[in-house]
């Protein structure tokens, strides 16, 4: 079967949107994610009042097993609307939650986040956030997004949510070299955010440039006040965060540098520096120098690896599923460092069709092995289950946790987690970036073989 | 609004007629907040005087969807769920693949698949309407699953559009297999979470509970909870097996024929009297199967009345007594262990005090228990109130004395200020309500979860209460965990909260 005949069946459902247990949320879980994620700040739920706790569920949890702290999940603010907000109009409602979370809550932001409720009824939450903006003497920093959860799913809320904070939050700064963002790494959906965005932050750092990453930094919307001042912003996705980069574009007349998924192993990682380092006119002695230090030491510990590698799993066929990044960015290790045959991978997050020949390239001109995989764009995971079963070889699996117990169907492959929803490892630290990146990724699956050789 | 309802409980005929129950406002008076002593909320109750207030605060806690319904119902086997939802009301139903995958099938764990989808309501849908969609996504689940029956979840965006459910579910039966179940389970229909319980059952009742075809005069009906862990399960089942008795667990990885066979049932047994209220009475009213609600099985003395209570019902008494006492004599001296333990903590004479975070179920069986372990609670923390419980707190008043009670609907800024006002021994959280148990001295879990095979995780009956007794000594013997994180980290709420003495500062006055 090749992609595109599965693309035409796919095709056959009248209506896409119904589908067993799609691996993202609403457009409101997208941006509740981000605010989340973005310390210092506290979000606001306009919205009925199991819409936190369902994330926490949903998108916390889901999100390596992760507590979510003292704003996520039921320490969220809700408007917690029910029937009569629903005849007679919440506006009224959200001011009294409003006013009270900046009493109550410490933060420097405060985020409205709409739900389905005030937007199928038609409220102006954003002329109340003005309105509360304006009366308060303290000029408290409140910002809303106009999101709900029929509009969209995780990715586009979080689009939104910098949409807001573009157009609400941010002016024009002066622009400070070497200062870059890193843009298109979801907290929570994109599971191992918190380790990945800190590694990516220091290994920028080697090379002199500071990565303003705004998530997980404890002065949160500082970070995002920052955000003009960038001379460069890169995205480390091959479609979310491309219209926030766009818009900053527009706005800032700031560039943006495109990297198809967060760098795992050394090989992308140097490829990453080399690129944005170029564009930066980083003087060149000084990233080479970098890159041989950093390479030299994982490759000498990859060595330590070898051994159980070579004898306990070798070259063997992979299915890979998950959001593109993480397909794209796992499949390359896999298939281009350590000699893993990528049979199989399937996209799970709907990319739009325009940035899907970028994906399928990166899956087939990048990979450099005698095997090139099948690609599907699947977010359903009874036919994602079909695929995997559909007469394979792969004896590894780098997937989600919805796959874990199925692997008697799946060739009893070797199972990992590594992409949405992840609630079978706690994953806080825990990062595949970088130079180290690599040997953290094979530590975990030889892990799952190991024994005496 | 409350002049309409009746002061206790509207004992009515449930009307299986209607599309679904009526909200537990409504139906029990219920109320979504109080603060006091528990005779005044009696006699408030007593006289008509509970109210339902909105919080100028307030926090995400619930829906009459999310998360009880959601994780809970998508653990049914042998069936399909649907959410006519926008796709994030089902997200937290994510971990279905995995509930129950921790028990080994050593345990008796059968081999078992779920299935749930959504039919992920769009902005397109909100426009024109979503009745199509949701007869394709029915008989798509019948093509796929061929399930025994698919339940119907909806939600504020297919309520407030105006979704007419039943309109599709008619057109739909016959060309589907499966027995189609709607919930109407509206997030924005009801403050009260547990109006969703009612709604599920009357759509269980409604469509699913068939015409008994035989009494199963051994056959108990027991409705689990989220909290009742595989060992409960286990210890339950084998304290009926003694006295020749079979249980019926429902929802939980229910099959669907364990439904449809309720009505055969010689009795239906609460382990939580509110949650099961619905489908008792209905059991009742449809197919004379008689229910009870109270005593649940925690601790000792609600366990020998539990028992008893079945007994009468199924006319054991004999193998009911049999069984207590040989309980008492295998469980009686560990307790008493753990008891005595308890009375030296503080030495003084003095009991250690707990404060435990509880749904009215718990609210009811807990505290009894804990007076069996030598413990006291400072107060109680209900999510919610109503008066399907009325008198059965009033015994439980008569019993332990009078305590005070905050109804908070799990609000964890609230729960965070009474755990410092009180200053309790030891928290008891629900794992999931925010940052209470950073503190100078012990927190630790109120239960664990249904997936948890452990021994120790056990709650129920006789040996649940000597486990859950060691499992509290065990959290006395460390804090380490909760003073550094209060030493360490941040709560989010500023001080001022904390020091001025009311939970509920941020009540409204008046009543919705």
């Amino acid at each position: 079967m090749s992609s595109s005949e599965v693309n035409e069946k796919t095709l056959e459902n009248p209506y896409p949107e119904v589908q067993e247990a799609p691996r993202y949320s609403c457009s409101l879980a997208g941006a509740y994610a981000a605010v989340v994620g973005l310390y210092g700040s506290v979000p606001i739920l306009h919205s009925g009042g199991g819409c936190g706790i369902g994330q926490l569920f949903g998108q916390f949890y889901a999100g390596g097993e992760n507590a979510p702290g003292g704003q996520g999940g039921t320490s969220t603010p809700c408007t917690s609307l029910v029937e009569q907000h629903v005849i007679f109009g919440a506006e009224d409602r959200l001011r009294k939650v409003l006013k009270a979370t900046t009493e109550l809550m410490e933060g420097d932001l405060f985020v409205v986040i709409n739900g389905c409720v005030p937007a199928l009824i038609g409220d102006d939450i954003d002329a109340v956030v003005k309105e509360f903006k304006e009366k308060t003497d303290n000029k408290i920093p409140v910002i809303s997004v106009n999101t709900s959860g029929f509009a969209g799913n995780t990715y586009t809320g979080f689009e939104k949510f910098f949409d807001s904070v573009i157009d609400q939050y941010l002016e024009p700064l002066p622009k400070q070299k070497y200062l870059i963002n890193v843009l298109g790494v979801i907290p929570f959906q994109h599971v191992f955010w918190k380790g990945d965005l800190e590694r990516i932050k220091e290994l920028f750092a080697r090379i002199g440039v500071e990565a303003n990453v705004i998530f997980g930094e404890f002065d949160g919307p500082a970070k995002l006040k920052q955000i003009p001042a960038a001379e460069l912003n890169i995205v480390l996705n091959p479609w979310v965060g491309h219209d926030t980069a766009e818009k900053l574009k527009e706005q800032f007349g700031t560039p943006y540098l495109a990297f198809p998924s967060v760098p795992i192993g050394p090989k992308q990682t140097t490829e990453l520096l080399i690129k944005v380092a170029k564009k930066l006119k980083i003087p060149s002695a000084k990233v080479r120098s970098v890159i041989e230090q950093e390479e030299r030491k994982a490759y000498r510990n990859a060595e330590y690896f070898g051994d159980a590698l070579l004898i306990g799993l070798p070259h063997a066929y992979t299915a890979v599923v998950g959001d593109s990044a993480t397909a794209i960015g796992f499949t390359k290790y896999i298939a281009n460092e350590v000699g893993y045959l990528p049979e199989l991978v399937i996209i799970t997050d709907n990319p739009p069709e325009d940035k899907r020949p970028e994906i399928l390239k990166e899956l087939s001109e990048n990979i450099d092995c005698a095997v090139k995989p099948d690609v599907f764009f699947e977010s359903d995971t009874h036919k994602i289950r079909l695929l995997l079963k559909n007469n394979r070889s792969y004896l590894v699996l780098l997937a989600s946790s919805l796959e874990k117990h199925f692997t008697p169907e799946f060739n009893n492959a070797l199972h990992l987690s590594i992409s949405f929803p992840i609630l079978d490892r706690a994953i806080v630290e825990r990062s595949y970036v970088g130079y180290r990146g690599g040997t953290t990724l094979m530590e975990d699956i030889i892990a799952k073989y190991a024994g005496p050789l | 609004m409350h002049a309409d309802h009746d002061v206790h409980l509207i004992d009515k005929k449930l009307n299986l007629e209607e599309n679904t129950c009526p909200n537990r406002e409504q139906r029990a008076n219920g109320i979504n907040v109080y603060y006091g002593p528990v005779t005044d909320l009696i006699k408030d109750a007593r006289a008509g005087n509970l109210k339902t207030r909105e919080r100028k605060f307030q926090q995400s806690a619930g829906c009459t969807l999310n998360f009880y319904l959601t994780v809970r119902i998508s653990s049914i086997r042998e069936a399909a769920i649907i959410y006519h939802a926008p796709v994030g009301c089902s997200s937290s139903s994510l971990g279905y693949k995995e509930l129950f995958r921790g028990i080994p099938a050593s345990m008796g764990r059968p081999d078992f698949d779920l299935h749930w989808m959504t039919t992920g309501i769009s902005e397109k849908d909100v426009v024109y309407g979503a009745r199509d969609k949701l007869r394709w996504a029915i008989k798509e689940a019948q093509k796929r699953y061929d399930p025994k029956a698919i339940f119907i979840l909806t939600s504020c965006a297919s309520g407030i559009i105006g979704e007419d459910i039943e309109g599709a579910v008619n057109d739909v039966q016959p060309e589907v297999k499966a027995k189609i179940v709607p919930i109407h389970c509206e997030g924005i229909r009801s403050r009260l979470v547990q109006t969703g319980y009612d709604a599920f059952w009357h759509g269980v009742l409604k469509y699913l509970v068939k015409k008994p075809e035989k009494k199963q005069e051994d056959l108990v009906n027991v409705a689990s909870m989220l909290s009742y862990t595989w060992q409960d399960r286990i210890e339950v089942t084998n304290l009926l097996k003694r006295m020749g008795l079979r249980p019926n667990f429902v929802p939980e990885f229910a099959t669907v024929s364990q439904f449809e066979e309720l009505s055969e049932a010689a009795v239906t047994a609460p382990l939580c009297p509110t949650y099961t209220d619905y489908i008792s009475r209905g059991l009742e009213q449809e197919y004379g199967v008689p229910y009870f609600m109270y005593p649940s099985p925690m601790g000792f003395e609600n366990t020998d009345g539990w028992l008893r209570k079945i007994a009468e019902y199924t006319g054991k008494e004999k193998e009911a007594e049999k069984v207590i006492e040989e309980e008492h004599q295998k469980w009686g001296p560990k307790l008493k262990a753990i008891r005595k333990e308890f009375e030296g903590i503080k030495g003084n004479g003095q009991k250690v005090e707990v404060l435990g975070a509880l749904g009215q179920g718990r609210l009811l069986a807990q505290l009894p228990y804990f007076d069996e372990l030598g413990i006291k609670s400072s107060a109680a923390l209900a999510q919610d109130y109503d008066n399907l419980i009325l008198e059965d707190l009033e015994k439980v008043v008569e019993k332990v004395g009078n305590f005070n009670i905050l109804v908070n609907t799990f609000q964890a800024a609230e729960q965070a200020h009474i755990n410092k006002l009180l200053n309790p021994d030891m928290t008891l959280t629900c794992p999931f309500q925010g940052t209470a148990y950073k503190r100078n001295k012990g927190a630790t879990r109120v239960h664990a979860l249904r997936g948890d095979p452990m021994p120790w995780s056990q709650q129920s009956a006789y040996a649940g209460a000597v486990a859950y007794g060691n499992f509290l000594l065990q959290a006395w013997k460390s804090s380490s965990w909760q003073k550094t994180m209060m030493a360490k980290t941040k709560t989010g709420i500023k001080d001022w909260y904390f020091k001025q003495p009311n939970p509920l500062y941020y009540l409204e006055e008046e009543e919705v």
